[in-house]
């Protein structure tokens, strides 16, 4: 019997990816359409969450709720002493880790090239002609 | 070149189809992208991994990348600091989020790699894992977004290797780190020698079988020039036994490690049959019946520049000298 995996894009990665077609220079963030998606509840770690908080563009992580239609479970901007708001935290944990994207697309804001999201894996290899 | 087409204008009803075949070969031998000359076939490179994942018995070719992936585990254990966020790139089905957990101090990673298909048949992960599909020449990733970086016998097929590493050091947050490994240039010497003097003897020339890898130094020098900090390098070496050069060359297809070099010509079966013969006599073992095959593996660790990194001293900053010692001791 084999055991398949059930593989997803978290909208943590989403945070950190961009669009690197050649002559882009506004890649970032990648607009993403899902077409299908998943919840799991992962083990809260609220020193990760406050560590990666820093590097996460939360604007970002904004706008990639709204698609989703989720946006009124994060709120708008970063709290202040976010370290040590256990509410704020457990919110972005939930938005970046324990949402997961299956099926839909990234498109590059600037070119409005699709990167398409698959069995949860997104495909960012690019064309010859956009290297 | 020219001597050798006209070489092949004496074949008479074959010549229309060699012509165009060197032509072709010509042509790709000139692919230059951005004014790097490309020596590997990506496109080919990812079709063979992807047949090697997909055939039925595609895992019994994976030791000798499980053994790496382990080693490299290792250093990253080694290294007395937490990563948060990890990037694996040129996973193969995921080897080393496979040996990683908690305590090695990685909390979350993504691995990335040239097949997909890899990806989705990657091994699970105790740790939070997201796969990616993308090449490793362009990294789909921002500025300063990653704590480790690693590589785990992938680099052997990047085509330019200082755009790649200057790409690390911008994914990079600072005093982030970098562990890799790769083949040497002494990986396969056995199979490259045989194969060079059985296609002399057989077809009066030689063509590359195996790629071109790089030496220590060359590796340290990208990698400073890259403006790494610390780098260290160490070698090792495994030495795999097969009962002939078919098995070595049946197991590294199956690996999806053929050649995938733009300038690559195929093998005659004659070159194959001498080259295997040569193979067994100059480095097989007369008592066992058996021939070693060498991978030299280039471990490699480098940090992205950080106040806190330590730095030389001043100079002047130890004013006794040797001479100060002995006269304390006397």
């Amino acid at each position: 019997m084999r055991v398949t995996r059930f593989l997803k894009m978290r909208l943590m990665t989403h945070n950190m990816l961009t669009s690197h077609v050649k002559g882009v220079t506004n890649g970032y963030p990648l607009i993403l359409e899902a077409t299908e998606t998943n919840e799991k509840e992962i083990d809260f770690n609220p020193e990760f969450i406050a560590k990666m908080i820093p590097r996460i563009e939360w604007s970002a992580l904004v706008n990639a709720m709204e698609k989703l239609g989720k946006a009124d479970l994060i709120p708008e901007e970063v709290a202040d002493e976010y370290e040590n708001d256990e509410d704020f935290l457990h919110k972005a944990h939930h938005a970046l880790l324990e949402i997961d994207v299956i099926k839909g697309n990234l498109v590059c804001p600037q070119s409005g090239r699709k990167f398409p999201i698959s069995n949860g894996i997104p495909n960012m290899l690019l064309n010859e002609d956009e290297v | 070149m020219r001597s050798c087409l006209g070489n092949l204008f004496k074949l008479g009803a074959r010549v229309h189809l060699s012509f165009n075949y060197a032509q072709k070969r010509l042509l790709q031998n000139r692919a230059i992208d951005g004014g790097v000359r490309n020596i590997f076939d990506r496109k080919v490179k990812q079709m063979q991994k992807q047949r090697a994942v997909l055939s039925p018995d595609g895992h019994i070719f994976e030791y000798l990348k499980e053994e790496v992936a382990c080693s490299v585990v290792d250093r990253i254990a080694d290294v007395k600091r937490s990563f948060p966020l990890a990037l694996d790139l040129g996973c193969g089905k995921g080897f080393l989020a496979k040996s990683l957990a908690q305590e090695d101090g990685v909390s979350m990673m993504l691995q990335g790699d040239l097949c997909k298909e890899n990806v989705t048949k990657a091994y699970p992960s105790l740790i939070p894992c997201d796969g990616l599909s993308f090449d490793e020449e362009n990294l789909p990733f921002r500025d300063n977004t990653f704590d480790l970086v690693l590589t785990s016998l992938s680099l052997h097929w990047v085509n330019d290797l200082q755009g790649y590493f200057s790409e690390v050091l911008r994914i990079l947050k600072p005093d982030g780190c970098f562990i890799g490994a790769m083949f040497g240039s002494d990986t396969l010497f056995e199979l490259r020698c045989s194969l060079q003097l059985a296609e002399t003897e057989r077809e009066g020339g030689i063509a590359p079988h195996v790629s071109p890898m790089m030496q220590g130094h060359q590796l340290a020098n990208l990698l400073s020039s890259a403006k790494f900090n610390l780098v260290t390098l160490d070698f090792d070496q495994l030495v795999v036994n097969y009962p002939s050069m078919f098995e070595l060359m049946e197991d590294l297809q199956g690996m999806g490690e053929s050649n995938a070099l733009l300038s690559r010509k195929m093998l005659h079966r004659d070159t194959i049959i001498a080259a295997s013969a040569i193979y067994q006599a100059m480095y097989g073992d007369t008592m066992e019946n058996f021939i070693p095959a060498t991978f030299q593996l280039l471990h490699m660790i480098g940090w992205k520049p950080h106040e806190t990194q330590q730095k030389p001293l001043e100079r002047g900053a130890v004013p006794k000298g040797f001479n100060a010692k002995e006269k304390s001791q006397n």
